[in-house]
C-alpha cells in the first residue's frame, strides 16, 4: 500500500493530467472506429465498394486517382478503391486466423506448463530459445517454402511457431499467481488442478494475453502483406493488401497509386489495432 | 572477470540452441516438395543422371547419416554446395554476408541518432505537444510494414526525383554507403519506432526516479542529471532494446534487400527457397542463428560492464 502512496506522488504534474485523461478516452474510440470500417469492409465489400473487384476495364488502364477511380485503375483497369476494399476481406481473416489457435493453444499449454514444471518446463524453455535465435519471419519464410505458397500453409507456419509466445507471456503469470495465497486456498480445499488452474488461476493471469493479441493482430497483418508482397502468402489474383502493393511495384515511377492506397489501408489497420491493445490494456489497468 | 566467465558460459549455451536449428532446419528442409535433382537437371534429365545426382549429393543414404554427415560437416564451417550457383554455401554466404552486415550497422545507427533524441524530447514534455506528436509518429512507423516505407521511398526519392539509385549496390566502399542509404532507412524505420517507445517509458520512468530527483535536489545542473544519470541508462535501454529486436532487424533485412534487389543474405535467402536450393536455406539459416547468439552474448556483456546493477 506504501507503494501505491509513493508512486503516487511521482505522478505527472496536475497540467499534465487533463490531457491525458483526454488521450484515453480519444484513442479507444478511434481504434474502435477504425476497426468498424475495416469490418464493414470485410463482412459486406459488395455494399461498398464501387465496381467489381477483378472487372477488366481495357479502356481504363493505369488512370491516376480521379472522381470515378477515388485510387485509379490498375494495369487490368481494374478499380483500385474497390480491390482495396475487398482485400480487406482477406487481411482481417489473416489477423484473425493467424493468431487464433496460437491464443488458445498457446494459453492452454503456458498454463499448464507454469502449474506444473518439470522437464515440459525445461523442454520449453529451449524452444523459447529457438524461436527467439532464429528470426520469426525467416522461420516462418521457411516453414511456408516447405508447405508451399498459399494463405492455408501460411497460418499453419505462424500458428505452428506463434504460440510459443503465448505461452511464454502466460506461463510467467501463472508462475507468480500459484504461489499467491488464493491458489494455495484452494489446494487446501481440496479442488483438482483442472479447477485451481483454469477456473482461479487463468482469470488472474490472461491480461497480457489479451492485450498482447490485440498487438500480434497488427502483426499478423503485416507478416502476412509481407509475405503476400513476397509472393509466398494470398496468390493473385485474390486481392490482398501486400499482394497489391507486388502489382504496384513494377509501375512504381509511372502509376504510385497502386502501390501507395493499399499501404495506407495496411498502417489503418496497424493503428486500430494497436489503439484497441491500448484501450484494453488501460481497461485492465484501472480495476 | 565476472563479465567474462558470464560471457564463457553464454557461449556454450549458444551450442544446443544451435543443434537444435540445425535438426529443425535438415528436417524441415526434407520434406520439401520436388526433387532438386530433377530440378537441375532440367528436361534432359534420364533415369542414370538422376541417380548419379542423387549419389553426389548423398540422397541415396539414411536419413540419419545424412543428417551425421551434415552436422560434421557444418561445425566445420562446410555447409555443402548450392546446387543452382555451384558453389560452396560457406563461400556464397560469406560472398554476401558483409553487405547485409553494412545494411543492418547503417540501419542501426540511423535508428539510434533518430530515435535517442526523439524519445528524450517526448519524455521531457510527458503529455505535451511534442510528446503528442512523437508518438503518433512512432505508432505510424510501428504500423508501416517494411516493404511499404522502401516503395514510398523508392517512389519519392529514386524514381520520382532521382536522388537515389532504384537498387542494387556500388563497385567501392563509398559507393555501397550511397546506394545503402535508402534501404537503411527503409530498415532503420521500424527499429526506430519501437526504440522512441520503449526509450521513452523508460526515460520517464528514470526521470521519476529518486536517484535522479536526489540528484535534482542536491543542486546538480539539469544539464548534469540529464547527461550523466538520465542519458546512463537510457543507453542501458537502447543496448538492451537493440539486442532484443535484432532478429525482427534480420527479419526486416531479408525484406529490404528484397524490394531494393540487394545481393545480401536475405536475397540470397529468398531466392534459394524459390529455387528449392536446400542446402543454402539450411546453412544460412543456421549461420543467422549463430549471428544472433552471438548479438544476444555481446548486448550481455556490454550489458554487466555498463550497468553494475545487472548480476552477470
Amino acid at each position: 500500500m506504501s507503494q501505491a502512496v509513493a508512486t503516487g506522488d511521482l505522478a505527472p504534474s496536475p497540467a499534465a493530467r487533463p490531457r491525458r485523461r483526454f488521450r484515453v478516452r480519444a484513442a479507444p474510440t478511434l481504434g474502435v472506429l477504425i476497426l468498424a470500417l475495416l469490418l464493414v469492409c470485410a463482412i459486406v465489400p459488395q455494399w461498398v465498394a464501387p465496381y467489381a473487384p477483378l472487372k477488366f476495364d481495357y479502356r481504363a488502364t493505369l488512370r491516376p486517382p480521379s472522381a470515378a477511380h477515388w485510387f485509379g485503375t490498375d494495369n487490368f483497369g481494374r478499380d483500385l478503391l474497390s480491390r482495396v476494399i475487398w482485400a480487406t476481406r482477406i487481411d482481417m481473416q489473416i489477423a484473425l486466423f493467424s493468431t487464433l489457435f496460437p491464443v488458445v493453444f498457446g494459453t492452454f499449454v503456458g498454463c499448464l506448463i507454469g502449474y506444473f514444471g518439470g522437464i515440459a518446463d525445461v523442454l520449453f524453455r529451449r524452444l523459447v530459445d529457438l524461436v527467439i535465435t532464429v528470426p520469426f519471419l525467416v522461420l516462418v519464410i521457411a516453414i511456408v517454402a516447405v508447405l508451399g505458397p498459399g494463405l492455408t500453409n501460411m497460418y499453419i507456419a505462424v500458428s505452428s511457431v506463434g504460440w510459443i509466445f503465448y505461452a511464454r507471456l502466460i506461463r510467467a503469470e501463472i508462475l507468480t499467481q500459484k504461489r499467491r495465497d488464493y491458489a494455495a486456498a484452494g489446494r487446501v480445499m481440496g479442488y483438482g488442478w483442472p479447477r485451481i488452474v483454469f477456473r482461479h488461476l487463468l482469470p488472474n493471469a490472461i491480461t497480457p494475453v489479451l492485450t498482447y493479441w490485440m498487438t500480434d493482430m497488427a502483426l499478423a497483418i503485416l507478416l502476412g502483406s509481407s509475405l503476400g508482397y513476397l509472393g509466398l502468402g494470398a496468390q493473385p489474383p485474390t486481392a490482398e493488401w501486400g499482394v497489391l502493393i507486388a502489382d504496384g511495384k513494377n509501375f512504381m515511377s509511372t502509376a504510385w497509386w497502386m502501390s501507395i492506397f493499399p499501404g495506407i489501408a495496411i498502417v489503418l489497420a496497424g493503428v486500430g489495432f494497436s489503439l484497441l491493445g491500448d484501450a484494453v490494456a488501460s481497461l485492465f489497468r484501472r480495476r | 572477470m565476472h563479465a567474462l566467465t558470464h560471457a564463457a558460459g553464454r557461449l556454450l549455451q549458444i551450442v544446443p540452441t544451435v543443434i537444435l536449428v540445425a535438426v529443425l532446419m535438415f528436417g524441415l528442409m526434407r520434406l520439401l516438395p520436388g526433387d532438386p535433382a530433377l530440378a537441375l537437371l532440367g528436361d534432359r534429365a534420364t533415369d542414370a543422371s538422376i541417380a548419379r545426382m542423387h549419389h553426389e549429393m548423398g540422397f541415396d543414404r539414411s536419413i540419419w547419416v545424412q543428417f551425421w554427415e551434415y552436422l560434421r560437416h557444418a561445425a566445420m564451417g562446410d555447409f555443402g554446395d548450392s546446387i543452382t550457383m555451384r558453389l560452396p554455401v560457406g563461400r556464397l554466404i560469406l560472398l554476401r554476408l558483409p553487405v547485409t552486415l553494412m545494411l543492418t550497422a547503417m540501419a542501426v545507427v540511423l535508428a539510434v541518432v533518430m530515435a535517442v533524441p526523439l524519445a528524450f524530447a517526448a519524455a521531457l514534455n510527458e503529455g505535451g505537444l511534442a510528446d503528442t506528436i512523437i508518438r503518433m509518429l512512432s505508432q505510424l512507423g510501428l504500423s508501416m510494414p517494411v516493404f511499404y516505407v522502401g516503395l514510398i521511398l523508392l517512389i519519392t526519392l529514386a524514381a520520382g526525383l532521382g536522388w537515389f539509385p532504384v537498387g542494387g549496390i556500388g563497385d567501392n566502399f563509398w559507393q555501397d554507403i550511397y546506394y545503402l542509404i535508402l534501404p537503411a532507412m527503409t530498415l532503420a524505420l521500424s527499429l526506430t519506432a519501437i526504440l522512441m517507445r520503449n526509450l521513452r517509458e523508460s526515460l520517464i520512468e528514470v526521470l521519476n526516479a529518486e536517484f535522479v530527483q536526489f540528484a535534482t535536489a542536491k543542486g546538480l545542473r539539469r544539464s548534469l542529471v540529464l547527461g550523466r544519470h538520465v542519458l546512463r541508462n537510457a543507453l542501458i535501454s537502447t543496448l538492451t532494446l537493440l539486442g532484443l529486436n535484432i532478429g525482427t532487424l534480420v527479419g526486416g533485412a531479408v525484406i529490404t534487400e528484397t524490394v531494393f534487389a540487394i545481393p545480401g543474405i536475405g536475397r540470397l535467402m529468398i531466392d534459394s527457397i524459390f529455387a528449392r536450393d536446400y542446402a543454402v536455406v539450411q546453412g544460412l539459416t543456421i549461420v543467422l542463428a549463430v549471428l544472433v547468439s552471438l548479438v544476444f552474448l555481446a548486448v550481455d556483456t556490454l550489458q554487466a560492464i555498463l550497468d553494475p546493477r545487472v548480476d552477470a
